[in-house]
């Protein structure tokens, strides 16, 4: 039954006559990441593979996770999402992610 | 970085910020504008704020690229629609920065009896104009607020929002072609595209019930105005009730399937425990997310905020009910619960409702008090998180403790 009286209502919600709709082209510009990622062990090869997809800022605000938790998900990244990562780059990668998650954050 | 808009929680100025320890997240909320402590548990919880986007006011940079972009939940005390520029922004893959109306097609085909390629105008003309006013909320929304915390996207309780959207049926758009045999689901396709070849395209489809829903759009304006690019120009797919996966933005095309739905967004992602889980749980069976539990918030203070001993105080917020009616919100504290005050329907049983409850006199303060939203259906918000891997369809009752003074 409520259902029926949700239909009503938004049948009653319809407007009566054709409205006059007119779709204009749209464009934007959109800002790049300003954030530089902070020096550290693998950055480069973070720089080489990751940031195609990810800004920096993303790689910043993960929680923080295992080594083994980070391989797997370059892992995912490779054969899900088919990002080119060289094989060779993901322990610098892994490096890099626990190294940047130990750094302190900014506190208000 | 002019101090409008500024949200009261923790917010910092940029140029302080750069004095403090890491540099890069505190750069950045300098360059871009300020910063906000999301009170996410363990951290990293601070995110930079910035009116930088095109068209958006101050928003809570979760991503730059492809956008990412949270509601500061200050937002939701100004009422129960949430304005374009500041609804959250969320795309999986990159989008196209220039759209152009002329060119635009929806096509429409699979199992169709005949497959049409349509102009905007063709769309907009394939019915009635209908409006319906609706939360799009983010399956992943408080994803951040989880404990144990899980990777993603991480947001706070601002992936949501709630607009009147207009548009045409999409059972009508589905009428231009005509369904074939054995139609079962309806699958929809955007101008986002995978950086990488051989990624999943973001594709998302709606079971046959669903989509012949008299209130299922394909919409072309948001809050009276034509969709911002950043929210799907020129058109996209609404389903009031189901969290926003399924509302595919930049709709080209619509294909009617035959059969279950293989693709990557449906059958590998997006999907919740069929069952309650912890979180060593492996290899359990899981469902797609679909339809919105209920949810209430309290907008009127912030945890740790300092309330009049001895004097009466009101309390303030949004509930909503989900995939059906807001039924009732109740204030719960440790043994205890109040009835709140229901405000006016606004918005229908998909739009958020105001909520209130005057409490006569603070006698202390108050710790961890939240508020529990029960919609019509009888679904009523958990005491603990139903906590899964991917942090999907939160609605844990959210609390706050209160200091009297």
């Amino acid at each position: 039954m409520r259902a029926a009286a949700l239909i009503v209502a938004l049948a009653l919600a319809s407007c009566d006559s054709s409205p006059e709709i007119v779709f204009k082209d749209a464009s934007l510009t959109l800002p790049d990441d300003p954030v530089d990622l902070p020096e550290g062990p693998g950055r480069d090869a973070v720089i080489e593979n990751c940031t195609a997809c990810h800004s920096p800022s993303t790689m910043l605000q993960q929680p923080k996770v295992s080594a083994e938790k980070w391989e797997s998900i370059v892992g995912k990244m490779k054969k899900l999402y088919k990002a080119p990562v060289d094989d060779a780059a993901v322990p610098a990668i892994v490096d890099y992610m626990v190294h940047v998650q130990s750094l302190p954050e900014a506190k208000p | 970085m002019s101090g409008t808009r500024l949200t009261r929680r923790a917010l910092i100025a940029g140029a302080g910020a750069t004095a403090l320890a890491a540099p890069a997240l505190a750069s950045f909320g300098a360059k871009l504008g300020g910063m906000i402590d999301l009170a996410l548990p363990g951290g990293p919880s601070l995110r930079p704020t910035t009116p930088a986007f095109p068209g958006k006011g101050e928003m809570i940079v979760q991503r730059i690229r492809p956008p990412l972009l949270e509601t500061p939940m200050e937002v939701f005390r100004e009422g129960i629609i949430t304005p374009n520029d500041r609804m959250f922004v969320r795309w999986n893959w990159p989008m196209p920065t220039e759209v152009k109306a002329a060119e635009h097609r929806v096509a429409v085909g699979g199992a169709v009896k005949n497959a049409v390629s349509l102009t905007l105008d063709e769309v907009a003309a394939a019915g009635e104009t209908v409006e319906v006013v609706a939360i799009n909320q983010c399956a992943g929304n408080g994803r951040g607020l989880s404990e144990p915390r899980v990777t993603g996207t991480q947001w706070g309780n601002g992936a949501m929002g709630c607009a009147k959207w207009t548009g045409v049926r999409l059972k009508d758009v589905l009428a231009k072609a005509g369904l074939g045999a054995g139609a079962k689901r309806v699958r929809f396709t955007g101008l986002d595209v995978p950086l990488t070849d051989g990624a999943p395209q973001f594709i998302k489809s709606l079971p046959m019930d669903m989509a012949m829903r008299d209130d299922v759009l394909v919409a072309w304006a948001m809050n009276d105005e034509p969709l911002p690019i950043l929210h799907g120009f020129p058109l996209r797919i609404v389903v009031p009730g189901w969290f926003s996966t399924y509302w595919v933005k930049m709709l080209s095309t619509v294909e009617v399937l035959t059969g279950e739905d293989d693709s990557y967004y449906v059958a590998d992602s997006y999907r919740i425990p069929a069952q309650p889980i912890t979180p060593d749980a492996k290899d359990f069976p899981t469902v797609p997310i679909t339809a919105m539990p209920p949810r209430a918030f309290i907008t009127s203070h912030t945890t740790g905020d300092t309330v009049a001993l001895g004097k009466p105080l009101t309390l303030e917020g949004i509930a909503m009910g989900g995939d059906a009616a807001l039924e009732r919100v109740d204030l719960v504290g440790k043994g205890w619960e109040i009835p709140c005050d229901l405000g006016p329907d606004e918005g229908g049983p998909y739009a958020f409702r105001r909520w209130s409850v005057k409490l006569p006199q603070v006698a202390g303060d108050f710790a961890d008090i939240g508020v529990r939203a029960k919609n019509v259906n009888g679904a009523v918000q958990p005491e603990t998180l139903a906590w899964n891997p991917s942090g999907y369809a939160r609605n844990v009752i959210e609390r706050i403790t209160l200091r009297a003074q």
